[in-house]
């Protein structure tokens, strides 16, 4: 089967060119000034085509909340925005902790066929903090990187095995920074907000003192660390310095971090659906997190999709769980607030949300548009504008703040090794 | 009643100075209709007020549910534990099944901070918040406030001093919101472990000497310390407490002249209050208590003329 994309304008992390691409199977075979015919034809003239979206960090509730995710809508959803690798979080019942798991989401997914999801395998069993997994035996079933996301290890020395021994198979280890004993019960960021309704806080430096913490081990012993989901000033102080210091730290945020801040939790009556963790921060946060993905201090804006049923986001504030849905946000989220915004170009976007991710997480023929790559592509029309609307929503959960929002650019086609997996024009009533 | 726009009642912070007044002119007519022989008023005769409280309060419940009586309203008790509402469905659900009686009022008390806007949606009723978490107690503010004019004659411009467990306490922030609408100026005092981060934001001055504090307030409010929470981690012990935040009768000596203090009750003798002054304050404490009587009546005739349906909340 041979697809030709004709007349897009191909943009990749360090170059935009326009020109055809020509896709055989499951690869790009040629890109240029094609005349060959072809199986079907797409005319993507007016449109880019990026290399397909790559999210480090996903929740797809399988196993154990199906009724929240599952493999097959949280493909769905991927492939909606644009996405066509995800890298599920470990936090499922019963945890990712086994080569087992591992071994049938990879399966599953091959079977759904409409992205590649990597499971993230858990660093500890049962995520308890108390024993490391099977390392190694976790690679040899496909995993890439590791994480106890959602319950950061407490005992800094079992941290310091986990890094050391990840380190002998090169997995990456993916930390989810928090101090959770001044983190506590609290449900958003402490601060005059928290303070004049009367909420528990969740103070800044829980995640500022999990972030230098986690830096210490690294520069300590020389290892490689990707710091999930970064939101907050003082943070990206500490990262930027180790950076700068030769420490081998990556690290990524998300959409909401460089758009909502605390004060829409007052605007919207305190709705769960504004519930994060890490919480919503204050306007000098908003503006940290924008200055560190320009200057490249964050690597990567990944999604946190994180499903949750409609009866858990209508409980009280304080009571709800933490998270929002994402991946079919997160593209046109990033390009309205940091391309029409100028803080980064088109360029810059695909090398956080595509190159960047593929290289930190060494995925091959992925996160690039060239001969010989995966044909993962998306199309995208950066001219449309959509409304961010409920029943359009193809995960399995609803809860987003950004209902209502009106976003620029809208994903045309997704491919995933050469197949469409989301053609907008038949698959949505976008 | 003119000036009154609002459906419901969630917070003092909701109001304005206007607003305030309006139900303390109600309120003096209520409480002057208490003083006598026949106390019954029939303004909300086949009207329907449900108590719905989440946390048990025996005195704020049997004060709306007496306020209720004397407007000549049908009412509802209905009590059910926070525990029980673990699940988003039952919340809702509770609110939902209590819907079917065609309440015109619903009273409640929950443990949850600000979550009265969202239940908002699943009835028609007005909703008066009897203490929501440790934002807002409204009817408490107002009684408080109601109260000090009653004894001053005036609210504008007075010097508040509000003391104890500033963090935990919706009476501290239904009170700050509701006197700083009057342009007073207001203190809190207490372990600087119970006064919440960046406070003085809200303009509010954060003292941490009660003995200095004591001296130029004109109102001072001691809160209710809650032993079984606070004695863990926010202060070492009860008796340190006592030595450095309670009022003594040492302490009362340093006083204004014209001070009033005032406790939200019940009082924890010996804790926020030393029990020598017990003849000396118990007057002015009950005096609130008949206050609140009338300030809820008030409140309660503004929510139960107000049309049973959805109304956006702004
Ligand atoms: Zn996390």
């Amino acid at each position: 089967m041979k697809i030709l994309i004709r007349e897009g304008r191909i943009v990749n992390f360090d170059a935009i060119q326009n020109a055809d691409i020509l896709i055989h199977n499951s690869r790009i075979i040629k890109i240029g000034r094609i005349e060959e015919k072809a199986d079907k034809e797409i005319n993507a003239r007016g449109k880019v085509i990026l290399p397909g979206l790559i999210d480090m960090h996903t929740h797809l509730r399988t196993p154990g909340w199906e009724d929240r995710e599952d493999l097959t809508t949280g493909s769905l959803a991927a492939a909606k925005g644009g996405f066509t690798t995800i890298f599920c979080m470990p936090n499922t019942s019963p945890a990712l902790d086994n080569e087992g798991y591992l071994k049938w989401i990879i399966k599953e997914a091959e079977r759904i066929g409409i992205v590649d999801i990597y499971p993230v395998g858990a660093i500890t069993k049962s995520r308890e903090g108390k024993e490391l997994t099977e390392f190694g035996i976790l690679k040899k079933a496909g995993c890439l990187c590791l994480s106890d996301d959602g319950d950061p290890l407490e005992d800094v020395s079992l941290l310091r095995k986990a890094l050391e021994y990840a380190g002998m198979f090169n997995l990456l280890i993916i930390s989810h920074c928090e101090e959770k004993k001044l983190s506590y019960t609290g449900s958003m960021t402490e601060s005059v907000i928290s303070s004049k309704y009367g909420m528990e806080g969740i103070p800044s430096i829980s995640e500022s003192i999990g972030v230098f913490r986690d830096l210490e081990l690294a520069r300590y012993l020389k290892v490689k660390i990707h710091l999930a989901h970064i939101s907050t000033k003082r943070s990206l102080e500490i990262i930027k310095k180790a950076k700068e210091e030769g420490v081998r730290v990556t690290c990524e945020t998300a959409p909401h971090y460089f758009i909502l801040k605390v004060e829409d939790l007052e605007k919207n009556n305190f709705h769960a659906n504004f519930k994060v963790n890490p919480p919503l921060g204050e306007e000098e946060d908003i503006e940290a997190v924008k200055e560190a993905i320009k200057e490249g201090v964050i690597d990567c804006i990944a999604t946190d999709h994180a499903p949750h049923s409609i009866a858990e986001k209508e409980l009280p504030f304080t009571k709800a769980p933490f998270g929002f849905i994402g991946l079919e946000f997160a593209f046109a989220l990033s390009y309205t607030y940091l391309v029409k915004r100028k803080i980064i170009d088109l360029k810059g976007l695909v090398e956080k949300m595509s190159y960047r991710p593929a290289n930190i997480l060494g995925l091959k023929d992925k996160g690039y548009i060239k001969e010989g790559a995966f044909a993962d592509l998306a199309i995208v029309d950066l001219n449309q504008t959509w409304e961010v609307n409920k029943k359009d929503i193809v995960s399995k959960s609803k809860n987003t703040p950004f209902i209502g929002y009106i976003l620029h650019g809208l994903i045309e086609y997704t491919f995933h090794k050469g197949k469409i997996v989301y053609n907008r024009a038949v698959s949505s009533r976008l | 009643m003119d000036g009154w726009q609002k459906k419901h009642l969630l917070g003092i912070k909701d109001l304005s100075r206007q607003e305030i007044e309006i139900i303390f002119e109600l309120a003096a007519s209520f409480k002057e209709l208490s003083q006598r022989e026949v106390k019954k008023a029939p303004a909300l005769r086949g009207k329907t007020m449900i108590n719905l409280f989440f946390e048990s309060s025996t005195r704020t419940r049997t004060s709306f549910e007496l306020a209720a009586k004397r407007l000549s309203a049908d009412v509802l008790n209905f009590s059910s534990s926070s525990s029980s509402l673990s699940k988003g469905e039952s919340l809702e659900d509770t609110i939902k099944n209590l819907e079917a009686y065609h309440p015109d009022i619903l009273v409640i008390r929950i443990g949850y901070s600000e979550c009265l806007h969202n239940l908002s949606r699943y009835t028609l009723a007005s909703i008066v918040n009897a203490g929501d978490g440790n934002s807002e107690h409204p009817t408490q503010a107002l009684l408080d406030m109601f109260t000090v004019k009653e004894i001053k004659g005036k609210l504008d411009g007075l010097s508040v001093l509000i003391v104890g467990d500033i963090t935990h306490s919706r009476v501290a922030r239904s009170n700050i919101f509701g006197f700083q609408k009057f342009s007073a100026h207001i203190k809190v005092c207490g372990p600087s472990t119970l006064i919440p981060y960046e406070f003085d934001k809200l303009g509010v001055e954060i003292s941490y000497d009660f003995d200095e504090a004591i001296r130029d307030a004109d109102v001072i409010i001691m809160l209710r310390i809650q032993k079984e929470r606070q004695e863990i981690s926010f202060f070492p012990s009860i008796r340190e407490y006592v030595e450095k935040f309670a009022l003594t009768a040492e302490r009362i000596k340093k006083i204004k002249k014209d001070c009033i203090i005032m406790h939200p009750g019940p009082v924890n003798w010996d804790v926020e209050i030393s029990s020598q002054l017990k003849e000396e304050l118990h007057p002015l404490i009950l005096k609130q208590v008949e206050n609140g009587l009338a300030i809820r009546m008030a409140v309660l005739y503004l929510a139960g003329t107000k049309k049973r349906k959805y109304e956006d909340i702004n």
